[in-house]
């Protein structure tokens, strides 16, 4: 999920920005505040600073999209909801954000060094939601509430931890929901849809570490630390593991793709050019993310079925073939990637990414609108990507023809979109 | 004789059990608590027949853990007799025997730890923490180290498995990731104590479902990348009927090899990688050369020595470890320096590159190509035994001998069209060829 034109690199960081300013800014104020009102209860400051800080440097990247600090945000949202007995005074909100954003910068400063990804806009999403569910938790609850065994303290505190978990986590949905809109120009709605699905997976682990580990250290002290961290470390590895299995996976079906270029069918780089294209459109129709990798492996392997053919026409090009041969090819690459097993939905699109949209979608729903996007894809690059040199606008102006016989109208409408948007190879 | 022993071993075990669950019973005085946990064990029972192994017993320690510091050591002993009642069905009765009187018993130890460590039962845990992640600690690594020595004892009365063998693949990688997801066992005590009673298993409970989700994944990505690779192979191997399956059948013979050789996991896994990606860079030799009749001249023939460089082209990209790339770089050098594409020799040859060759080799004579029909196993691998100085390194080559005749092959399907007299083709790998094919020498046979 890239586009890398210029216009694209200015826009993405706009918000982005906004938002570091806005994190640096709060960091800033609560740090002042805090000098001057003193710290209180310093060691739950330091081991809870400590955690924010590892968990930070131990972050990872998972679902392809951004980094994840489980460790830090649980530690960060923890911190949020101390009470006593274990505490005589909770920290306040400035406090609470001071802790969060030193401890962020202390985190991210040892990756920087190394060289490692890092991401000063995700950690200052952090600390904003962080400030949230803190002022959500201490607006509802009275500093001298406390955990004191009986029943209905303890469900009121779960109540208000709740609430503030939850605003910690709709906060960063909506930033994060924008952010996507704004990179990606994903209609608002999906990103949103799409950011809450995330928050109840990942997003409800961490905040239910959060709960555990402040609900822990509020009855026994930093005792309950370890108990927590030791679970979430491994938690965090079997997320690690995963993530690495996903990238050695999406790394082979790009491979698999190059195949293509390797053996001469398709010129290099076509396949990414051709994926990145039906990325976009997908993004501005706003397709789920299963969808969205579903339609980018297609567009990667829509060309795969022409191995099983003779060999290579000089350049390539498979809009000089003929419509049969060029059906021909996708069923064949499509039963190739049904026989994985486990790509069905990916095989679908690439059966039908060559049938034009008469024929086609126009009067069989079960068509998924992938194929639509791919077969709008595939030509728009043969016409504009390298070598053949099109413009954009006289590219454009070949598809537009095609309207409703050749192409589906929604997917030209999207293409028009976004190459108005400035989407170049 | 075996089976008397193991008889007799779960028949004592059980009968401990139940005097342990006996005299246990009379202790416990909280019923209302050990009550409720039993209900957890009983859930978390009925949970697990659709987890795999590991987890289950993740959820089964974390709740036994848990009731060391609410209840009582004694009360453990109960509870986990209930998780005996709820076991998967279609289980022999001795086994299911087994598995009841092993929980309680690995639970009465760990709660006899707890004791003696001095940790705290009920609401003292509030006042004393330190006491009860100490002792709860200790008595979850006895339970599992009583668990790990029943279990490896009756699988060597079972199957004969030694005991240091099942020690070290089953019960040893499973014990830190125990040890620690216990911690959240006593984290659901302090929890439950400090006010939130009954619903304090539900706030456990989400952390340990997440992490299992985040293990299913893995196993479905790789299971996915596995799929995909061998998907992608069909592809290429498409190219040439003779050669259908190959490369699955190479991969499976370097995973024997492998084995043999006791590599890592992780080696072994990459090896088996290597074995089935060695030759997909023959998608860049044009087909018509491959499925050419007749003798290739020399042009043709610098074609298909591309192979191994188009192969790493093309898996450059993904991260397998860097022996799989140059097990695939280098797996038609020979031991003598006369191979391509570098001309190593010896042990200048990567390890994994000479392991596959071997088996490369072997695969190729045992099936049916255009020109010849199959050979018999024992003739390769006399023919590689011929060949192990020239060709192959000796010592991989015995190693080799010695698994197949001890495993056996399975032979390339009979699924293959049948040699046509009429041509005289060449497969690179072959090594009953001159020069201009893979081989030359004494390997040379009747062409």
């Amino acid at each position: 999920m890239s586009q890398s034109s210029e216009l694209d690199e200015s826009r993405r960081l706009g918000s982005g920005i906004v938002l570091a300013a806005a994190g640096c800014a709060i960091g800033l104020v609560a740090v002042f505040l805090t000098a001057r009102r003193g710290v209180t209860e310093w060691p739950f400051a330091a081991v809870f600073g400590l955690l924010i800080a590892v968990g930070e440097t131990v972050q990872f990247r998972v679902d392809g999209t951004r980094n994840r600090a489980p460790i830090a945000t649980s530690a960060a949202l923890g911190y949020v909801m101390l009470r006593g007995p274990a505490l005589h005074a909770p920290p306040e909100v400035a406090q609470i954000v001071a802790v969060t954003g030193l401890a962020t910068l202390a985190g991210v400063f040892p990756r920087a060094i190394a060289g490692l990804p890092w991401d000063l806009v995700i950690s200052s999403r952090r600390v904003l939601s962080v400030a949230c569910a803190a002022i959500t938790f201490v607006l509802i609850t009275p500093e001298d509430f406390a955990w004191n065994g009986s029943w209905t303290h303890a469900i009121a505190l779960t109540g208000a931890m709740l609430l503030g978990v939850l605003s910690a986590g709709v906060v960063d949905a909506l930033v994060g929901a924008g952010q996507d809109t704004e990179k990606f120009n994903r209609p608002f709605p999906s990103a949103l849809r799409d950011e809450l699905v995330v928050m109840t997976r990942i997003g409800l682990a961490m905040g239910i570490s959060g709960m555990l580990l402040a609900a822990g250290t509020s009855l026994i002290g930093l005792w309950a630390v370890p108990l927590v961290v030791v679970p979430l470390l491994l938690t965090q590895f079997a997320f690690r593991r995963f993530a690495s299995a996903q990238r050695t996976y999406r790394a082979t079906v790009r491979s698999m793709a190059r195949s293509t270029e390797i053996a001469g069918f398709s010129s290099p780089g076509q396949n990414a050019r051709t994926a990145r294209l039906a990325v976009a459109i997908g993004n501005d129709l706003g397709l789920t993310p299963a969808r969205m990798e579903a339609l980018e492996y297609a567009a990667l392997l829509s060309g795969v079925g022409q191995l099983a053919l003779a060999d290579p026409s000089p350049g390539g090009a498979s809009l000089l073939r003929t419509r049969e041969e060029r059906q021909r090819a996708a069923e064949i690459g499509a039963s190739v990637i049904e026989r994985s097993g486990v790509l069905d939905h990916v095989a679908e699109i690439v059966r039908h990414s060559n049938d034009p949209y008469r024929q086609g979608r126009a009067n069989n729903a079960d068509i998924p609108v992938e194929s639509g996007i791919v077969n709008v894809a595939l030509a728009y690059e043969q016409l504009v990507g390298e070598g053949s040199g099109q413009s954009p606008d006289k590219a454009m102006e070949s598809v537009g023809l095609g309207i409703g016989a050749e192409y589906d109208p929604v997917v030209v409408e999207s293409l028009r979109r976004v190459i108005g948007r400035g989407f170049r190879f | 004789m075996r089976m008397r022993m193991l008889r007799l071993f779960v028949g004592a075990i059980v009968l401990a059990a139940v005097v342990v669950f006996a005299v246990s019973s009379t202790f416990v005085s909280d019923y209302g608590r050990v009550l409720l946990l039993c209900a957890y064990m009983l859930v978390g029972g009925s949970l697990r027949s659709r987890l795999d192994q590991q987890n289950r017993t993740s959820l089964d320690t974390v709740i036994l853990v848990a009731v060391y510091p609410l209840a009582g050591p004694a009360a453990a002993v109960v509870v986990s007799a209930a998780n005996s009642l709820v076991q998967r069905r279609g289980i022999p009765l001795m086994k299911r025997a087994f598995n009841g009187a092993q929980f309680v018993l690995s639970a009465a130890v760990g709660g006899l730890v707890y004791d003696l460590a001095g940790g705290p039962v009920g609401a003292p845990i509030l006042e004393s923490p330190q006491r009860m992640v100490l002792a709860g600690t200790l008595a979850c690594l006895a339970t599992l180290v009583v668990n790990a020595l029943l279990m490896s004892t009756v699988l060597l009365l079972d199957q004969g498995v030694s005991p240091l063998k099942s020690m070290r693949y089953a019960a040893a990688p499973t014990l830190l990731p125990l040890l620690g997801y216990g911690c959240l066992g006593l984290l659901l005590a302090v929890v439950w104590i400090g006010g939130m009673g009954f619903a304090a298993g539900l706030l456990i409970l989400v952390p340990l479902v997440v992490a299992r989700w985040a293990l299913s994944q893995y196993e479905a990505e790789k299971q996915a990348q596995a799929a995909t690779m061998r998907a992608f192979i069909e592809v290429v191997e498409a190219k040439d009927l003779y050669t259908r399956g190959h490369s699955e059948r190479v991969s499976a013979g370097v995973g024997l090899l492998g084995k043999h050789l006791q590599l890592s996991a992780d080696r072994q896994t990459a090896l088996q990688h290597a074995g089935l990606l060695h030759d997909v860079g023959k998608v860049g030799v044009p087909t018509s050369i491959i499925r050419k009749p007749g003798r290739l001249d020399d042009s043709e023939m610098n074609a298909i020595r591309l192979h191994p460089a188009r192969g790493v082209e093309l898996i450059g990209n993904i991260p397998f470890l860097e022996e799989v790339k140059s097990a695939v770089l280098h797996h038609h050098e020979k031991y003598d320096g006369t191979g391509y594409p570098a001309g190593l020799s010896r042990e200048n040859i990567p390890y994994f590159a000479r392991i596959i060759g071997i088996v490369d080799a072997f695969d190729c004579l045992t099936s049916t190509r255009s020109y010849r029909p199959a050979r018999s196993v024992d003739e390769t691998l006399a023919i590689l035994v011929q060949d192990k100085t020239t060709h192959f390194d000796p010592e991989l080559v015995d190693a080799f001998v010695e698994v197949i005749r001890s495993q056996g092959w399975k032979a390339a399907a009979a699924d293959q069209p049948a040699p046509d007299g009429s041509v005289q083709a060449i497969d690179h790998d072959d090594l009953s060829l001159g020069s201009s094919g893979g081989a030359s020498g004494s390997a040379a046979g009747p062409v």
